[in-house]
């Protein structure tokens, strides 16, 4: 059926026509794109609150979307049809004319999906299951052509489409008249069309649209990467010391002859890296190098050897709601401990986005082996509507002695294209494991804007403490501390004035789960808020540290004070395993990295705030 | 006919200001029946006697109110001539609605309405909406096609069924609004067939607000 359509038959002028269309067409399309993209981000955040609010335990007699207890004689609460939930009478929405209901949540995904066109291709699908949903036929047409004629054709900028009125040109031959020389060069062709279109686009002033067109034209992938690239730059202070704000100079400054007195002893450190090289911070080349020794030393993310698979099933029973994940066996693992040649390996599985310990599935841990059998069934109660928001986490580890963990590999999947009706689908399988996802968190989350904040570790660096660093003592230094600096955010949700009266908490949990809890000002009025708030947690060591975690929140101040609305979180450091370097996947995982092995030097970082 | 089910539209209006979506539409029919008369009747309000025969593809968007909601349409106009069909077809699958359309004063394009139907059921999905259109029922002096025989094929195929006129401004926007009901109709069964309940009901994609007949509560 798939027949091979090209351009190619066409006479050179048919195909300008065309192409035209295509351009025109191709606009139209990314602007519908960008709809239903945000229209999907709207959706799966609208999942993702919803997510964090349900009990993990689904009670049988409460409802399903308030959680409100149901009685066994009066408001039982009834099953949606779509989800097999039962809910109380209030979650019910009816469909027009009929005493047919869905649950909110169905009836939000029954309305997302007639917005975004997504009926049409679920329905197309029964009939052509390879046709993906963006590939229309002017997108293959205009691919095709572009690839067969490797022509430079600077496509024309499309002119604003307004709406009623329809777009301009029409591609009759008869307007092609004033194109009479059919040697004109291909630019020509379109420099004509497209000032012919401007004209006529002249009377239209639907500059938004315009604007949209322009930053989208054909051929150009629409600026997606934007934003995701502010959160890789990892500035070094040092070389943004001019345009630091002026509440950070005392901090930046402080005693360098301190500092600079164990000169030697440094050099005499780099040369041959310990685990505890960092703790001299500093010279700047000497702790750069220290970071490298320190991160392969440690071993736990180091994700250069990673072998093996992961065998596993994947069910999904829509009576009981229940996400069951049958783990088999491991073939092949990297050893967890390579000289010892030791590996004691476990499986652990997350439903992304939830990260938190009740989230957690854990397997038995199997000793001395890299090929471990496991046969353990790991299960979720997870409602369907849920299911396509939810990535499951398969990841391997090691456990060795004293607790510590090493990454072995990990398998994500995302459950949104897994067709759980499908029985094909239920049998083992073997998947390849892989290195941490990079910025997983950060590109199925939808963000809630960027919190820029810069950090030091101010450790007295003297020659005792190095010596003691050396022996690989760790006991804490009740000496150190954190100053953590809170810049600002920019892209936050803000209210419907376009404001918001926004601070920031921070709470750093310690390994004994003692918390340091610091809070800014309020920056009042601002979109885009300008704390410059330092945040100084006293009392820590880099040993502590490095088993803490930072929970930053911002928040946006109620109006009579009651009910501070939560506008995103992020958090840094070890999560609720203790073990360092878990998830240190992502950019500001590695960037904490950074501080804490480099102390007394800023540390620039953007986080997301999710 | 169109004025029947405009009232099955937008009884809840507050609910779904922001109801916005897009259907892809696409026009069918033998060269010269008047496809591209038609878009510009309907798109632009402007008819033009001289034929200029359509070259490949072309499209026109509008976007239309049915009550509370903006429908955004794309509508493709392909070229009847045959040299053309590889391209045209390739525009079936990404459309949700099809208007077919031949000239009652043209025998062969009538004749050729059969083929125009089975080529939508190779290339298209199997729920397309159909909407036969014979056009220009302004020359009733050279009708050659009656209303009659027009109807019954249209029956036949399964299709509904306008006589209409660009040049006259006859049923051209009737057609499309009738087109984009069956699609409105055929997206909320796609969406509630899970539902027996729901199946086959007349509703249209919007809710109301009326509360839980009482012995819903304990059907379970
Ligand atoms: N009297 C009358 N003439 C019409 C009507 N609609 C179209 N025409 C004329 O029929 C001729 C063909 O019209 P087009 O719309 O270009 O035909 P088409 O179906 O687009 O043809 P292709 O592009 O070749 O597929 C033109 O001369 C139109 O003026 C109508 O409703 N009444
Ligand atoms: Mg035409």
């Amino acid at each position: 059926m798939a027949r091979d359509v090209n351009l190619n038959s066409l006479q050179e002028l048919e195909r300008e026509v065309i192409l035209q269309v295509l351009y025109r067409d191709q606009a139209v399309q990314n602007i519908e794109e960008e709809r239903i993209r945000k229209l999907k981000t709207h959706l799966q955040h609208l999942r993702w609150k919803g997510a964090k609010s349900v009990s993990p335990e689904y009670k049988e007699k409460s409802c399903a979307r308030c959680q409100r207890e149901l009685g066994l004689l009066l408001n039982r609460g009834a099953v949606c049809k779509g989800c097999s939930h039962r809910v109380c009478s209030e979650c019910r929405v009816f469909l027009r004319k009929t005493s047919a209901w869905k649950c909110t949540v169905c009836f939000e995904d029954r309305n997302v999906k007639i917005k975004t066109g997504e009926w049409f291709f679920e329905e197309r699908a029964k009939k052509f299951p390879t046709e993906g949903k963006h590939g229309t036929a002017g997108a293959k047409l205009l691919q095709s052509y572009q690839e067969l004629s490797k022509i430079s054709v600077v496509p024309p900028t499309p002119p604003p489409l307004s709406e009623s009125q329809c777009s301009s040109s029409s591609n009759r031959l008869q307007e092609l008249g004033q194109f009479k020389g059919f040697n004109k060069s291909v630019e020509n062709l379109f420099l004509s069309v497209t000032t012919h279109m401007k004209k006529l686009s002249k009377s239209q002033n639907d500059m938004t649209s315009d604007k949209q067109l322009r930053a989208t034209g054909p051929r150009q992938c629409a600026g997606r990467t934007e934003r995701r690239s502010q959160s890789d730059t990892a500035i070094n202070v040092t070389t943004r010391k001019a345009s630091m704000p002026d509440i950070l100079k005392p901090l930046n400054q402080e005693s360098p002859r301190r500092l600079t007195s164990p000169v030697l002893k440094q050099e005499d450190l780099s040369s041959r890296p310990t685990p505890s090289a960092f703790f001299s911070g500093g010279l700047r080349h000497a702790s750069l190098i220290s970071i490298n020794s320190t991160c392969t030393e440690m071993g736990n993310f180091d994700n250069a050897n990673i072998t093996g698979e992961i065998e596993f099933a994947l069910r999904y029973c829509f009576k009981t709601c229940s996400l069951e994940i049958c783990i088999k066996a491991c073939k092949n693992l990297a050893y967890g401990e390579e000289k010892k040649k030791k590996c004691n390996p476990y499986v652990k599985t997350y439903l992304l986005p939830d990260r938190s310990s009740q989230g957690k599935r854990k397997t038995g841990v199997q000793k001395n082996t890299v090929d471990p059998t496991f046969q353990e069934t790991l299960k979720y109660q997870v409602e369907p509507s849920q299911l396509g928001a939810r990535w499951l986490q398969v990841s391997v580890w090691h456990l060795g002695t004293l607790t510590r963990r090493v990454f072995l590999g990990e398998v994500t999947i995302p459950l949104a294209t897994w067709d759980f009706e499908d029985s094909t689908t239920q049998c083992f399988c073997w998947y390849p494991l892989r290195a941490k996802a990079e910025k997983l968190e950060d590109s199925i989350l939808p963000s809630n804007g960027e919190l820029e904040v810069r950090a030091k570790l101010v450790f007295p660096a003297g020659p005792r403490k190095l010596q003691e660093a050396q022996e690989g003592t760790d006991q804490p230094s009740p000496n150190g501390q954190l100053c953590f600096v809170v810049l600002g955010a920019k892209n936050l949700p803000v209210r419907s004035d376009g404001t918001l009266n926004s601070f920031v908490k921070g709470c750093l949990t310690l390994p004994d789960q003692h918390k340091l809890k610091l809070k800014s000002p309020v920056a009042k009025k601002q979109a885009c808020p300008q704390w410059k708030h330092s945040f100084v947690f006293n009392g820590v060591s880099p040993s502590q540290l490095r088993q803490s975690s930072l929970e930053l929140t911002v928040w946006d101040q109620a109006i009579f004070g009651v009910n501070d609305r939560l506008l995103g979180e992020a958090r840094l450091g070890s999560k609720e395993d203790g073990a360092a370097g878990e998830d240190s996947g992502s950019p500001s995982e590695r960037q904490w990295q950074k501080v804490l092995s480099s102390p007394n030097l800023w540390t620039d970082m953007t986080l997301i705030l999710h | 006919m169109a004025s029947a089910t405009d009232s099955r539209y937008g009884q809840k209006e507050s609910s779904d200001q922001n109801f916005d979506y897009m259907f892809k539409i696409l026009i069918i029919g033998n060269s010269s029946v008047g496809k591209t008369s038609f878009l510009f009747r309907y798109a632009d309000d402007s008819f033009t006697p001289a034929f200029v025969s359509t070259v490949g593809i072309d499209f026109k968007v509008k976007t239309i109110y049915r009550n509370d909601k903006r429908i955004k349409l794309q509508i493709w106009d392909t070229a009847g001539q045959e040299r053309y069909r590889t391209i045209t077809t390739a525009y079936y699958r990404g459309a949700m609605g099809f208007i077919l359309m031949y000239d009652i004063t043209n025998e062969e394009s009538f004749n050729a309405v059969q083929d125009w139907s089975t080529q939508i059921k190779t290339y298209s999905w199997d729920n397309a909406q159909v909407l036969l259109v014979g056009n220009k029922c302004d020359m009733e002096d050279e009708r050659v096609v009656s209303s009659e025989r027009g109807r019954q094929l249209a029956d036949h195929l399964g299709f509904e069924f306008f006589e209409a006129s660009a040049k006259d401004n006859i049923n051209v926007k009737q057609t499309f609004e009738r087109l984009v009901d069956v699609i409105c109709e055929k997206m909320s069964e796609s969406l509630d067939t899970a539902d027996p309940a729901v199946t086959g009901a007349k509703q249209g994609p919007q809710l109301t607000d009326q509360q839980a007949p009482p012995h819903q509560d304990c059907a379970c």
